[in-house]
């Protein structure tokens, strides 16, 4: 029916099912089955070009599949009209590696921002609240009246972790999070997200950071020219081969 | 959006530089709204002026022999007015057809050049449809009391010549309007990119956070609808005082140039001009918004 959004009751938060993304004549992802389970922590780890960001985009409707589904939270991103993916972001929280906060704004504006955008009914004074809470949450409540340009690149980040999470979405992507940040600063970082997946998010993050996917033993999903060669279960420590080739 | 965001760091000094970006828009805009507003002006005219021709072509004067008899005139003036084409008959004496001369620009001269009166009696007919003047100047012509030297007023082709003109002169009118309005609608749609542009980050940062459509857009179209809105006021101001001034200098000789163009049509007129300016400024911006931003 056009207009109308199909819900589906699918085990898992965000599922694939043959899930194809061609650019022209260049295939970016191809025939990719996965699920992501709730309060899940995955690592999406592969080479430059194998796809990691189109298949976050994929999750985001920010692009669609050239064929396959995506379910995410019960909505089918790879049919949703524009005027109802709004509906779907409002339930994914996103982090990017360049953190993509406005300037003019503080970080507390920052975070308030996305919480008012996607929320007309919340009140100036919840809006401030919550958004505090949310930066004290990843450790900046007392940098909230701060610009980015007057943060450091790993509070920068950490005002992005906030600012997905206050809207408490059932699912966060994260793109490189900790691409710019040194050693200490990303395992900040990824302590961070681990503790949000530890509070029932699931959280899946796109990285070259071997170091990090080692050490944490979660789930990992490789992918290789656009294939997804690789889905190795938390607990367990896999051979990284495309280390070799990023 | 609430205050949090609104009341924190969105200052004058941002609307100066948005101001700064849209006012090649604005300034196209008011030009071109001002030149639809006068062509539209012109081309009411115009449509009153032919209103006029077309009144004036379907009153034919059937001209009298100083010699026809009573009688003649009357048995004339029935078997015209029996005619179902016809919507009335009136008579002109000659010293009202000599008075009516002395009123017309350059006749004075001729008549005080003379003794006697050079202009004939007439039956003024209207004729209901313009199309039957032809008829009825036939039904007449050989009548024993019309003057067989210059029997009617009737010029065949004049009003179909008059029509012709009109008509040229709307079509090219239409398509200068459109011509305009589609280079206002450029301009203006180009001005909203380069916003959007100026944007992106703002607007990619609203978008992925789930931002509903309308608060992702609405911004834009209200600045396209404000520039459109200023371009229209402008334009309609400048277009109502050139209507006031023209009407005060020219008074009657206004009148006949353009009939119809009173001080309540200018002000309908600039009214005008300001709503198609708001409607312009938004619609071009609801097209740029279509083809340039993304979901």
């Amino acid at each position: 029916m056009p207009g109308s959004v199909t819900f589906c009751e699918l085990p898992s938060l965000v599922e694939f099912v043959g899930v194809t993304r061609s650019y022209g004549s260049r295939v970016a992802v191809e025939d990719i089955h996965l699920g992501l389970d709730p309060g899940e922590l995955v690592f999406l780890v592969g080479p430059s070009g194998a796809g990691k960001t189109t298949l976050l985009k994929l999750i985001n409707r920010e692009i669609r599949p050239t064929c396959g589904e995506v379910w995410v939270d019960g909505l089918p991103a790879h049919q949703l009209s524009a005027s109802k993916v709004a509906d779907l972001r409002r339930r994914v929280g996103v982090v990017f590696q360049d953190y993509k906060l406005l300037p003019r704004l503080t970080a507390l504006e920052n975070v308030a921002f996305a919480l008012q955008v996607t929320d007309l009914r919340i009140s100036d004074e919840e809006a401030r609240d919550r958004g505090l809470d949310a930066l004290d949450a990843v450790g900046l409540g007392d940098r909230a009246d701060a610009f980015p340009h007057q943060l450091s690149g790993g509070q920068q980040q950490r005002v992005a972790v906030a600012r997905a999470v206050v809207s408490q979405p059932p699912l966060l992507i994260a793109d490189e999070p900790t691409g710019n940040l040194d050693v200490e600063t990303a395992w900040q970082i990824t302590d961070l997200l681990e503790d949000i997946a530890n509070f029932g998010t699931t959280v899946l993050v796109a990285t070259h950071n071997v170091e990090i996917v080692k050490r944490m033993q979660r789930r990992v999903l490789t992918l290789v020219d656009g294939r997804l060669v690789r889905d190795q279960p938390a607990g367990r420590v896999g051979r990284l081969a495309w280390a070799a080739w990023s | 959006m609430g205050g949090v965001v609104v009341k924190g760091r969105f200052p004058g000094r941002r609307r100066l530089r948005n101001l700064a970006g849209t006012a090649p828009a604005l300034g196209s805009m008011t030009l071109l709204l001002l030149l639809s507003g006068l062509v539209g002006l012109s081309g009411f005219a115009m449509r009153n002026l032919a209103i006029t021709e077309a009144h004036d072509a379907s009153l034919l004067h059937v001209y009298l022999r100083d010699d026809a008899t009573d009688d003649q005139v009357a048995a004339l003036r029935a078997r015209i007015e029996a005619d179902h084409r016809v919507a009335g008959v009136g008579y002109t004496t000659k010293a009202q057809a000599l008075a009516r001369a002395q009123r017309r620009p350059g006749l004075p001269e001729l008549v005080d050049a003379t003794d006697s009166n050079p202009f004939p009696a007439s039956l003024d007919v209207q004729v209901k449809q313009v199309s039957d003047v032809g008829a009825i100047d036939a039904l007449v012509h050989d009548d024993a009391a019309v003057d067989p030297g210059y029997p009617t007023s009737y010029d065949q082709g004049a009003y179909q010549r008059i029509q012709q003109v009109m008509l040229g002169a709307a079509i090219a009118g239409a398509a200068f309007l459109l011509l305009l309005g589609f280079v206002a609608l450029t301009v203006t749609a180009n001005s909203i990119r380069s916003a959007i542009h100026a944007r992106r980050d703002e607007v990619t940062i609203m978008q992925l956070v789930g931002a509903p459509r309308w608060m992702v857009r609405g911004p834009f179209v209200i600045e396209g609808a404000l520039t459109g809105g200023f371009a229209g006021l402008a334009a309609g101001i400048v277009t109502l005082l050139i209507s006031l001034a023209l009407i005060s200098a020219g008074s009657s000789s206004f009148a006949q140039v353009a009939p119809g163009v009173t001080v309540e049509v200018a002000i309908v007129a600039a009214l005008l001009v300001f709503v198609v300016g708001i409607a312009l400024g938004s619609g071009s911006s609801l097209f740029s918004l279509r083809k340039h931003l993304e979901s």
